[in-house]
């Protein structure tokens, strides 16, 4: 799915919390927003991902605007995971059961993520005994099951144990190879930038200020408050 | 293991839903009179609903009485029992059908104002004084059938002393009484208890003190508490019942058929019969003594 | 203490001679009990996930308008349907006074603010997560709804619980209303504070520990139930 973003803005209070004049998410791009805390990243993320709606702008998908078919297409994973209040089985299907798909589909494709992921011993497990990393990966597992076009992924690996982090950068990147879904990732860890994105984004005070190839993002970049969060130096 | 355990908990919660909603829906008076050719056909609205005093209630004779009414007629007798004030209250509201007190006075004033059609003596008992075992004002002794002497008694020691204090019949008559011996009762020892006649004796009797009391109450009671009859036969003290059927011009809802069904039937010498003989077996005297048309 | 023993043994005595009286006494109870609270729950569910939900104008005075009736003392629901329904009053031309039903409307009312609350603090709490996941996964507004129902369930059930043991153990507002009539309207509770006036210990402890073991049963399946958790 490609994403237009035009004159986007959102207003708290008389505050702009995201400023954006112009920004395109290309089919199949595996894009990472980087940026201080109160940048406007999530709430970015909240106006694409369709749970607020912006004061001003447009959002366009594949040329659409927003509505039930899109959001149909895509899905969004969160720095909490969110479980439902029952087995980890009924978590990752239930995507596919309000799609009304029949059981032996469901079966076989919860299986073979939930193997993929390392999750077969916690099949039948209830959700809320699983461990941080455990229940992030069943958040993925149940946003990925769809075969989503678009991935939004807000700080999904922040508090999780590395091996968890793993598994889950593997399964983004697949999906993105893969499906050619196009994955936005908001993250702290430039690391995490460096190993999956092709692309990273740098937001400052609601506006994209630099944004192009993640390597040169990450080591040559251009404007002096990307260069500066990048180096660690605290920005306001 | 575990579904079994929650199993158990479920299956027991549904049970106890269909049971009570069975026992529950028995509740429902559909209880009609047996065909056995003689009866009388049944009622078009078999609800009468009666007021009475706790002290009537209690004492058991309802339950001895109405279910032979109910066998006779066909009509189920709904008893609420508060106190003679709020009975007559109930009575000029229209929320009663019929009324059976022991106020004659009051009920007088009843009939008269257009409340209720007629009123009738029905049956009468007596008040008693009853006190602790230890008698401190000693009642007993000096003033065993004379009410007047026994309250000055009781005052003068400042003997603790529970009243009905609810403008009831009983309230009503030690009223009269006090009234008689020219006292007002007043301070710590006189407690005016707002209750009805059962609470006041468990309260006399919790506190040592002395109260006055229909005989019927205190018979009903007398296996559980303390208190001894100490005064008694004073002509004062006697308690007269009367019925009335409730005007049924106040509303809609009055069955004033069955309520003169209800008068007629107390009246009669069926009923009279036994009245007299109510409190034969267990306390070998009667509780009331029978006086309609008398 | 004498007094007390003897009562006891009496009780058990009689509760298991399965006497007439009591039985009906308590039969009655549950009838009136579970079918209010049974009702005040096809009310209270949907009012409460509303509110934990929705926003509206004036919204905050019916929340706080909805705490009071929380703990609205029982006999002032009792005083006020009596006034309705008593044959002077606006409903009397339906007969109630006395009558079960009006019991188990008096408990409606009483109970139905309770159920409410605690669903829509539940829903509070929950509701935009929920909405936000279904949205997030692709969920139509019939599908959310029946997610947050889902979601929502413990809260549900121990917000229904907790009605019906308000309701079966109340006494002033079924006293007002029933009139406390024998076999017509004498539940466990005005049974017990009748008896007890009168004397007669050992009917009014035998009901009484029927209504404790009623209530050591309803809450055993509440615990067990949150111990799932």
């Amino acid at each position: 799915m490609e994403i237009r973003i035009q004159n986007l803005n959102k207003e708290y209070e008389g505050h702009r919390v995201v400023d954006i004049d112009s920004l395109t998410v290309r089919q199949g791009e595996l894009l990472g927003i980087i940026g201080p805390n109160g940048a406007g990243k999530s709430t970015l993320l909240r106006m694409i991902g369709g749970l607020e709606t912006p004061t001003q702008g447009e959002i366009s998908y594949n040329g659409k605007a927003y509505c039930s078919e899109i959001s149909q297409k895509m899905t969004m994973v969160f720095q909490k995971p969110y479980l439902l209040r029952t087995t980890v089985f009924q978590n990752v299907a239930y995507p596919l059961k309000i799609r009304k798909k029949n059981k032996k589909f469901i079966q076989e494709e919860v299986h073979r993520i939930l193997d993929e992921m390392g999750l077969t011993a916690q099949k039948y497990q209830k959700s809320w005994t699983l461990s941080g990393g455990e229940a992030q990966k069943v958040a993925l597992a149940r946003a990925l099951i769809l075969k989503p076009s678009l991935l939004i992924l807000d700080e999904p690996t922040a508090n999780i144990d590395p091996s968890s982090i793993a598994v889950m950068e593997k399964m983004i990147k697949k999906i993105n190879e893969e499906e050619g879904t196009t994955v936005i990732i908001v993250t702290h860890n430039l690391q995490q930038a460096r190993r999956l994105c092709k692309e990273i984004a740098f937001m400052y005070r609601g506006k994209i200020k630099e944004k192009g190839d993640a390597r040169r993002i990450l080591y040559h970049a251009q404007e002096p408050e990307t260069s500066a969060f990048i180096q660690g130096e605290l920005l306001i | 293991m575990k579904f079994k355990k929650s199993k158990i908990w479920s299956i027991l919660l549904a049970l106890l839903l269909v049971v009570s909603l069975l026992g529950g829906c028995g509740q429902a008076p559909s209880e009609s009179p047996e065909d056995t050719g003689e009866e009388p056909a049944a009622p078009e609205n078999p609800r009468v609903i009666m007021a009475t005093t706790t002290s009537t209630e209690n004492s058991g004779l309802l339950d001895y009485l109405l279910p032979v009414f109910e066998e006779d007629t066909g009509y189920q007798v709904e008893v609420v029992a508060v106190g003679t004030g709020k009975a007559l209250q109930m009575g000029e509201d229209g929320e009663a059908d019929v009324l059976l007190v022991h106020a004659k006075e009051s009920e007088e004033e009843f009939v008269a104002a257009g409340h209720g059609l007629e009123r009738f003596d029905v049956m009468y008992n007596d008040f008693i004084i009853i006190g602790p075992k230890d008698d401190p004002a000693k009642i007993g002794e000096i003033a065993s059938n004379d009410v007047v002497k026994a309250l000055e008694a009781i005052s003068e020691s400042q003997s603790v002393f529970v009243s009905r204090g609810d403008d009831s019949g009983t309230h009503k008559k030690e009223l009269a009484c006090w009234k008689q011996a020219n006292i007002e009762p007043q301070g710590d020892w006189y407690v005016e208890a707002g209750k009805g006649m059962g609470d006041v004796i468990q309260m006399a009797e919790e506190m040592n003190g002395y109260t006055l009391s229909d005989r019927a109450t205190y018979l009903s009671m007398r296996e559980n508490i303390g208190l001894e009859i100490l005064v008694e036969g004073d002509e004062q003290l006697f308690n007269q019942y009367g019925v009335i059927a409730v005007n049924p011009d106040k509303n809609d809802q009055i069955n004033a058929e069955g309520a003169q069904a209800f008068v007629d039937w107390i009246l009669s010498e069926k009923a009279q019969k036994l009245i007299a003989e109510f409190g034969q077996e267990e306390y070998g005297q009667s509780l009331f003594i029978p006086n309609a048309n008398k | 203490m004498r007094e007390i023993v003897l009562g006891v043994k009496g009780a058990i005595e009689l509760l298991l001679s399965f006497d007439q009286e009591i039985y009906q006494i308590i039969f009655l109870s549950l009838y009136v009990s579970l079918t209010s609270t049974f009702l005040s729950t096809l009310l209270a569910i949907p009012a409460g996930i509303f509110l934990g939900l929705f926003h509206f104008r004036g919204k905050g005075i019916v929340v706080r308008l909805l705490y009071t009736m929380m703990s609205l003392p029982p006999v002032i629901a009792g005083l006020v349907v009596f006034l309705f329904i008593s044959r002077k009053g606006p409903l009397g031309f339906l007969g109630l006074s006395f009558t079960p039903t009006a019991m188990i409307i008096a408990q409606i009312c009483l109970i139905t603010p309770i159920i409410t609350g605690l669903v829509y603090n539940g829903t509070k709490d929950k509701g935009q997560h929920v909405k936000m996941l279904g949205k997030t996964l692709g969920a139509n507004r019939f599908q959310t709804l029946i997610l947050l129902i889902c979601e929502l369930r413990l809260n549900i059930f121990t917000a229904v619980i907790t009605g019906y043991g308000r309701a079966v153990s109340e006494v002033g507002a079924v006293m007002i209303v029933g009139g406390n009539i024998k076999g017509r309207t004498r539940v466990m509770t005005t049974a017990i504070a009748m008896l007890q006036n009168m004397g007669d210990y050992s009917k009014a402890i035998a009901i009484g520990i029927v209504l404790l073991f009623l209530s050591f049963i309803i809450n055993g399946v509440l615990y067990h139930f949150q111990q799932g958790e």
